[in-house]
């Protein structure tokens, strides 16, 4: 039998999450909305006009930008192959307990993701210039591997730890080797961790503006430095239509993950 | 054995790989060399510049926006983090709870460059109604950063909320606690953990913020790393000053975070020395 009072209370508690919710709707949603608008009109003058127009996509794509789009893509492509190749290592020896029993060594490899990444473009931009490397597309993936190494590390260190150390046990006992047991227990466990260490590379790696124009000299333009560009020559929906297209590959990897989460968490419940 | 030393061994390169650039930096804080790449005799010249020099004022001004709006974001997300942590976890409905995460998802998930447009567009329609100039603009990149904070406060309570007991709440308003009071004296106490470890990340994430900041900001004001970007865009090299600040920014953010990490490991032990479990074999070894 319930109470009045915590019938009430429940009714107030509830309700604790609504300014977080309209905040959320007016500087999440909204904006994306705005976003999308603007992605799809014409302005003229900064002030919008409601002409529904397919020119800001066709501007992206035209083949002007065709090298920067494919640079992007070697790039996000190298950049993501090379983190993936040696953080699933590294995750899967920090998780180990066999290996790695400290929490600090792990804190290690997670700090870089804290220090502002201009801080650490520089850094590398002065080391790379001492060693009297020439910069180009090498520089750039170097940097970008370097920065964005701890994003592939920590998703693929999670998952491999959450793994339920009876699975592995219980192939040992059924007889397959460790190798057998790492590829067909482990490896396909980690998959989601490896997924979403796969977009939080790839992704930034292609927007973040900066980072290759630094390591660079300005040679190699991504879509990061092409909206920065768009956006100081005031082509707002033209920015807006390359956002629109980044929205949609996360979102259609986040689609894909989810689908991941929800066949490996619906055991546990989840936070949710 | 042999394993081990292999391991142990790929451990320390990637991660000696990944400190040598910051390392480097660190080490050429303490020289006076124009250019990064050669060394000329320790030398204090770059700290000296750094708080006495031509840009320490603007320097100084910039370290107060960042601190500014670091404090600002993080106390206005905490709080509306954690009311919302404690408003969804009791929300029962499925549906409204899957609407909240999916929100929730969005800035974690956006890109920053999306999210820093579509903000950007979002200011600029505001620009129509009222016009932000000079130091005012930080409130726009103080709720853009807000943005972005809440959604891992929220993150950090909810768990910590799952946890706690709900009887507890109850018990206290049966011993004639009022609601409020319950929450104050029961509820805050039992998720203050998540809650301080919310507002840490979210200075923390809001001081390493450079691309939203970068594109809600401007006219002249700076904050830490749009001052860095715009030293370091330039044909020229970088300023002496600046290694000296980064090096100062790196060793905060690290103590921050490790001091953030021996709380939390510390606080698992005793949880695990409360409950009677086996004891977690020794962990400080590296």
């Amino acid at each position: 039998m319930k109470k009045p009072a915590s019938k009430f209370a429940g009714f107030t508690r509830k309700y604790a999450a609504l300014p977080y919710g309209v905040f959320m709707a007016v500087f999440v949603v909204f904006p994306l909305i705005v976003l999308l608008l603007y992605s799809f009109c014409e302005t003229a003058d900064g002030s919008l006009s409601f002409q529904f127009t397919f020119d800001n996509f066709k501007k992206v794509f035209s083949e002007d930008n065709f090298s920067m789009l494919i640079n992007s893509l070697l790039v996000g492509l190298y950049t993501t192959v090379i983190c993936l190749l040696i953080g699933y290592p590294v995750a899967y020896l920090l998780a180990n307990k066999n290996y790695n029993r400290s929490s600090v060594v792990v804190m290690l490899f997670m700090l870089p993701m804290w220090v502002n990444f201009l801080l650490r473009t520089l850094a590398t931009k002065a080391m790379l210039e001492f060693f009297g490397i020439s910069m180009g597309m090498g520089t750039v993936v170097f940097g970008m591997v370097y920065n964005f190494l701890p994003f592939m590390i920590l998703p693929i260190y999670t998952t491999i730890q959450k793994i339920d150390y009876s699975l592995i046990e219980g192939a040992a006992d059924l007889g397959a080797s460790a190798r057998v047991t790492f590829w067909k227990v482990t490896v396909p466990l980690s998959l989601p961790g490896v997924f979403s260490g796969i977009t939080m590379v790839f992704t930034p790696t292609i927007t973040t503006f900066a980072i290759s124009k630094m390591l660079s000299n300005s040679k190699i333009s991504l879509i990061g430095d092409y909206i920065d560009q768009q956006v100081k020559h005031l082509n707002y929906n033209v920015a807006s239509a390359i956002s629109f297209v980044i929205i949609i590959i996360v979102g259609i990897s986040m689609i894909i993950l989810n689908k991941y989460d929800k066949e490996s968490t619906n055991q546990g419940g989840g936070l949710w | 054995m042999v394993k081990k030393i292999m391991a142990k061994t790929f451990l320390g390169t990637v991660l000696a790989a990944m400190y040598l650039p910051i390392l480097w930096l660190i080490v050429f804080s303490f020289t006076n060399t124009t250019s990064i790449s050669s060394w000329r005799g320790f030398s204090f010249d770059a700290y000296i510049e750094l708080f006495t020099g031509s840009n320490s004022d603007d320097i100084l001004k910039a370290i107060i926006n960042t601190l500014i709006i670091a404090v600002c974001a993080s106390a206005i997300s905490t709080v509306l983090g954690t009311a919302a942590a404690i408003g969804i976890n009791s929300v029962k409905s499925k549906k409204i709870k899957f609407a909240y995460k999916q929100t929730n998802q969005i800035p974690m998930v956006n890109s920053e460059i999306v999210t820093a447009i579509s903000l950007m567009l979002l200011f600029g329609m505001f620009r129509s109604f009222i016009v932000l100039e000079g130091e005012v603009q930080l409130i726009n990149v103080i709720l853009a950063h807000t943005t972005f904070c809440t959604p891992y406060v929220l993150l950090n309570v909810l768990p910590r909320l799952q946890q706690s007991d709900n009887k507890m709440y109850e018990a206290a308003m049966d011993l004639g606690c009022t609601p409020t009071q319950a929450l104050w004296k029961v509820v805050i106490p039992d998720i203050l953990p998540g809650i301080i470890m919310g507002f840490i990340m979210s200075v923390t994430l809001s001081i390493d913020d450079f691309v939203i900041t970068q594109f809600t900001l401007d006219g002249g004001i700076y904050t830490l790393s749009t001052l860095i970007y715009s030293k370091a865009s330039g044909k020229k090299p970088l300023p002496i000053e600046m290694r000296a600040l980064s090096t100062i920014i790196f060793i905060v953010i690290a103590a921050l975070l490790l001091y953030a990490n021996h709380k939390s490991t510390s606080e698992q032990k005793k949880k695990k020395t409360n409950t009677g479990a086996k004891k977690s074999p020794k962990r400080s070894k590296i």
